[in-house]
C-alpha cells in the first residue's frame, strides 16, 4: 500500500510537471495581456503536428528545436492580426475569440492531417523504464520532466534578470505605468505572447511522444492547466508552478482510490480554493476581479 | 456610358440589371436543385465527424457515401435517385438528437443512419421511433441498442458488447491465464463490455482483479497502469476505444507492462493500430471486419473502391458499417417495394446480405428477434508492421460467425413492441 501511494505521488509528479510546462504559457498570457487564452490547447496540437511533419527529415531531436519556435511564430501571427485589436475591450472579447479558435484549429488539423492519429516515435533510447520497480518513470518520462525544469528555470531567469523579463513583470503589475515609461508594450505583449505559445508548442511536441497525436488531444489537456493557473493564483508564475504539481498529485492518488474521480478531483480541488482562498494559493489579492 | 455596336444597346441601366439577374440565379439555383432532387430519396446520417471518435464517424459517411453511389448507379430505391445528408453530432448526446430531429422534420429523410457513439446511437433510437423512420444503428455498439431497449424501427449493424465478449473470453483464458485486469470507459459501451466479458470469465472460473473505469477522453492511464501492475493479473484488457486505446497501449509498451503481462483486449481497430508506433501494435483481439481476406468474393472490388476515395488507404470496419447500413435500406426496399418504415421494418427481419455486401465468408442476416445483424468476429493478433502492404497490421485467425458469438435472442432482453 506504502509502495502504491508512493508510486502515485511520484507520477503525479510527474503528470503535474507536465501541466506546469502548459499552465506556464497560458499564465505568461494571461498576466501581461489578460487574455484568457482557450486556444492554448490548439496551439499545442500544431506544434505536435509540425513536430510529427518534419521528424521524417530531421528527427526527434531536431523536430523538438524547430517545432516549438515555428509555432510560436504562427502564435506572433495570430496575436498581431487577431488578438491584438481587442486589447482594450473586455477579456470576454478575447476569450471568445480565442474559443472560436480553438475549434478552427482542431478542424484545421483535422483537414490537414486527418481524423485519424498519427504514430509519433520517440528515440529507442528514451523509451524504455529505468528499473523494473519504477516502471512508470520512462526514458521519456524523466527527460520530459527535465526540459519541463530546464525550461522553467530558464523562464524564471529570464523574467528576473533579462530587459524583456523585468519588464513583462513590471507590466503584469502595472501595464500602464509601463506604458507611460516609454516602453512599447504592443512589442511587449506580442513577444510575451510569443513565449506563451512557444512553451505550447514545446509541450506539444513532448506530449506527442508520449500519448497519441490527434486533433483533440489539446481540448483534454488545457482544461488542466487553467486549473493550475487558478489553484496555484492568477498572476504568479510560482503558484502555477505548485498549481500544477498539485493538481497531478491528487488526479494519480484519486486514480489509485476512486478511478472513476480522478478528473473530477481537480474540479473539486479548485472549487475548495476558491471557497478558502479566492485568489489562489500564492496569487495576488485583486488578480481574479 | 453606352456602348452601340451590331444593334445592341448596352448602358448602366441594363449592366445593372444583368448583374442584379446574375445574382437572382446565384440565389434562385439552390431552389432549382431542390426541386429537381425533391423526387429523391433521403438517408439522414448523424456520426461525431468531430471530437474523439471522428476517425472512424468519417470512414462510416465514407462508406456509405460509396453506397449510395453504388445504390444509384443500379437505380436507385424504386427507381428513384437517393441522396445522404450527413451531419455532425460532435460526439455530444444533445447535438446528436437534435441534427436526427433536423434530418427527419425538416429534410425529411426516409432513413436514418448512426451513431458511432452507443450513448447517442440510443438516444437518436428514441427520436426515430417516435418520428417511425426506420434506422440503422452503424457503429453504436452497447448490448440495450438490441437489447433491452430494442424497438421496431431500429436494427444494428456492428457488434453488441456481449458478441465482441464472447468472441476472446475463452481464448484468453485458455491462452493466457484466468485472472483478468480491466481498463473500461466510463459510460454505457464500457459498462456493457465489462459486463460481458466479467460473465464469461466467471463461468470459465476465472477472478477479476479489478475494474478501472477511466473516463472517456484520457491522455494519461499511467495511475491506472500502476494499479493494474501491482495487482498482478494474468491479462490486462483493454475495452478503451479510439484515441483512448492509442494512448493506453502506449504507455503500457513504454512502461514494459507488455512484458510482464499480457495485453489483450475485445473489439480492436485498424485506425488504432495505425494511430500507434509499430512497437506498440500488440495484443489478441476481434476486429468486426477485416479488409484481408482471402478468396472472399468481392472484397477486394470493395477494398479497390475505397483506396480511390480514401487517398490509397484501406477500407477498415467503419467504413463497411457505413456502406451496410446504407445498402440495407436499398436492399429492403427494393425487396419490399415499399418506402412504409413498418412493412421494412418485418421484412427486415431474418433478411440476409447478398454475398457482395457482406464482404465476408459466413452467412450474415439481421436477427428477427433482436433485430441485430449476425456480423462474424474476426479474431487475431496485432502486428507490428504489414509484411504485404504496410496498412496490413492485423493477423486473422478466425472469422466466428454472428449467430455463435451472439447470445440466444432469450437472453438479450429484448422484446420488439410493433406499433398498433
Amino acid at each position: 500500500m506504502l509502495q502504491l501511494l508512493l508510486f502515485n505521488v511520484t507520477n503525479g509528479l510527474i503528470i503535474g510537471a507536465f501541466y506546469v510546462l502548459m499552465a506556464l504559457g497560458l499564465s505568461l498570457i494571461l498576466n501581461l495581456s489578460n487574455v484568457i487564452n482557450f486556444a492554448h490547447g490548439g496551439f499545442l496540437v500544431i506544434g505536435g503536428y509540425i513536430a510529427y511533419t518534419i521528424t521524417p527529415y530531421v528527427g526527434f531531436w531536431g523536430a523538438l528545436l524547430i517545432a516549438p519556435p515555428l509555432t510560436a511564430l504562427i502564435g506572433l501571427i495570430v496575436e498581431r492580426v487577431l488578438i491584438r485589436p481587442l486589447y482594450g475591450r473586455d477579456p470576454l472579447y478575447s476569450l471568445l475569440l480565442t474559443f472560436g479558435l480553438a475549434f478552427i484549429f482542431e478542424d484545421g488539423t483535422r483537414f490537414i492531417w486527418g481524423a485519424q492519429g498519427k504514430p509519433v516515435t520517440v528515440p529507442p533510447l528514451l523509451a524504455q523504464p529505468l528499473s523494473y520497480d519504477f516502471f512508470f518513470i520512462t526514458g521519456y518520462r524523466l527527460f520530459m520532466v527535465g526540459m519541463v525544469i530546464v525550461t522553467v528555470s530558464v523562464l524564471f531567469v529570464l523574467l528576473r534578470y533579462s530587459r524583456l523579463g523585468i519588464r513583462i513583470r513590471a507590466g503584469t503589475l502595472d501595464l500602464e505605468t509601463v506604458a507611460v515609461l516609454g516602453i512599447n508594450v504592443r512589442t511587449l505583449r506580442s513577444l510575451n505572447f510569443a513565449v506563451g505559445i512557444f512553451l505550447a508548442g514545446l509541450s506539444g511536441v513532448l506530449a506527442a511522444g508520449q500519448l497519441g497525436l490527434e486533433p483533440t488531444m489539446g481540448s483534454g489537456l488545457l482544461m488542466p492547466s487553467f486549473i493550475a493557473i487558478i489553484v496555484g493564483g492568477v498572476g504568479s508564475l510560482t503558484g502555477t508552478l505548485l498549481g500544477g504539481l498539485l493538481i497531478g498529485v491528487a488526479s494519480g492518488l484519486t486514480a489509485m482510490f476512486l478511478p472513476a474521480a480522478s478528473e473530477a478531483i481537480m474540479y473539486v480541488l479548485m472549487a475548495v480554493v476558491l471557497l478558502i482562498r479566492p485568489r489562489g494559493l500564492l496569487g495576488e489579492e485583486g488578480m481574479m476581479t | 456610358m453606352e456602348f452601340n455596336g451590331q444593334g445592341l444597346k448596352f448602358n448602366r441601366r441594363t449592366l445593372l440589371k444583368t448583374t442584379l439577374a446574375a445574382g437572382v440565379t446565384q440565389i434562385a439555383s439552390p431552389f432549382v436543385i431542390t426541386a429537381r432532387a425533391a423526387d429523391a430519396i433521403k438517408i439522414g446520417m448523424v456520426d461525431p465527424l468531430t471530437g474523439v471518435y471522428a476517425a472512424p464517424a468519417q470512414n462510416e459517411v465514407m462508406g456509405a457515401k460509396l453506397a449510395v453511389a453504388h445504390i444509384n448507379a443500379k437505380g436507385g430505391i424504386l427507381g428513384r435517385q437517393v441522396e445522404l445528408l450527413v451531419e455532425d453530432s460532435a460526439n455530444d448526446v444533445g447535438t446528436g438528437v437534435q441534427k436526427a430531429r433536423k434530418l427527419i422534420e425538416r429534410d425529411q429523410v426516409n432513413f436514418i443512419i448512426g451513431d458511432v457513439n452507443s450513448g447517442i446511437a440510443q438516444a437518436i433510437a428514441q427520436v426515430t421511433a417516435e418520428k417511425k423512420v426506420l434506422h440503422i444503428v452503424s457503429g453504436g455498439h452497447t448490448d440495450g441498442i438490441t437489447g433491452k431497449d430494442c424497438k421496431w424501427n431500429v436494427y444494428r449493424v456492428c457488434n453488441t458488447t456481449r458478441m465482441e465478449a464472447n468472441s476472446v473470453s475463452e481464448l484468453l483464458a485458455n491462452k493466457y491465464g484466468k485472472k483478468w485486469h480491466f481498463i473500461t470507459p466510463d459510460y454505457a459501451f464500457g459498462h456493457t463490455l465489462y459486463e460481458a466479458c466479467a460473465a464469461n470469465l466467471k463461468k470459465l472460473g476465472g477472478t477479476v482483479t479489478g475494474n478501472e473505469l477511466t473516463p472517456l477522453g484520457t491522455s494519461d492511464f499511467s495511475a491506472y497502469l500502476i494499479k493494474a501492475r501491482t495487482a498482478r493479473p494474468d491479462v490486462l484488457l483493454l475495452l478503451v476505444q479510439g484515441s483512448d486505446m492509442v494512448n493506453c497501449l502506449k504507455q503500457i509498451v513504454q512502461f514494459g507492462i507488455d512484458k510482464q503481462i499480457h495485453v489483450a483486449g475485445t473489439q480492436q481497430e485498424l485506425e488504432s493500430l495505425e494511430a500507434l508506433p509499430p512497437e506498440a501494435r500488440i495484443g489478441i483481439w476481434m476486429f468486426e471486419w477485416y479488409w484481408k481476406q482471402a478468396n472472399v468474393p468481392h472484397v477486394d472490388d470493395f477494398v479497390a473502391q475505397i483506396r480511390k476515395v480514401n487517398g490509397g488507404k484501406v477500407p477498415t470496419a467503419r467504413h463497411w458499417f457505413g456502406y451496410t447500413s446504407a445498402m440495407t435500406f436499398a436492399l429492403v426496399a427494393n425487396q419490399a417495394k415499399t418506402l412504409d418504415a413498418v412493412k421494412l421494418a418485418q421484412a427486415l427481419g431474418d433478411f440476409e446480405l447478398p454475398p457482395e455486401v457482406k464482404l465476408q465468408p459466413n452467412k450474415v442476416y439481421y436477427r428477427k428477434d433482436d433485430h441485430q445483424l449476425m456480423t462474424s468476429a474476426f479474431i487475431g493478433e496485432a502486428v507490428s508492421k504489414g509484411a504485404s502492404d504496410p496498412e496490413d497490421l492485423f493477423k486473422v485467425d478466425s472469422v466466428v460467425a454472428g449467430d455463435k458469438t451472439a447470445p440466444p435472442p432469450a437472453e438479450t432482453g429484448c422484446k420488439v413492441q410493433w406499433p398498433a
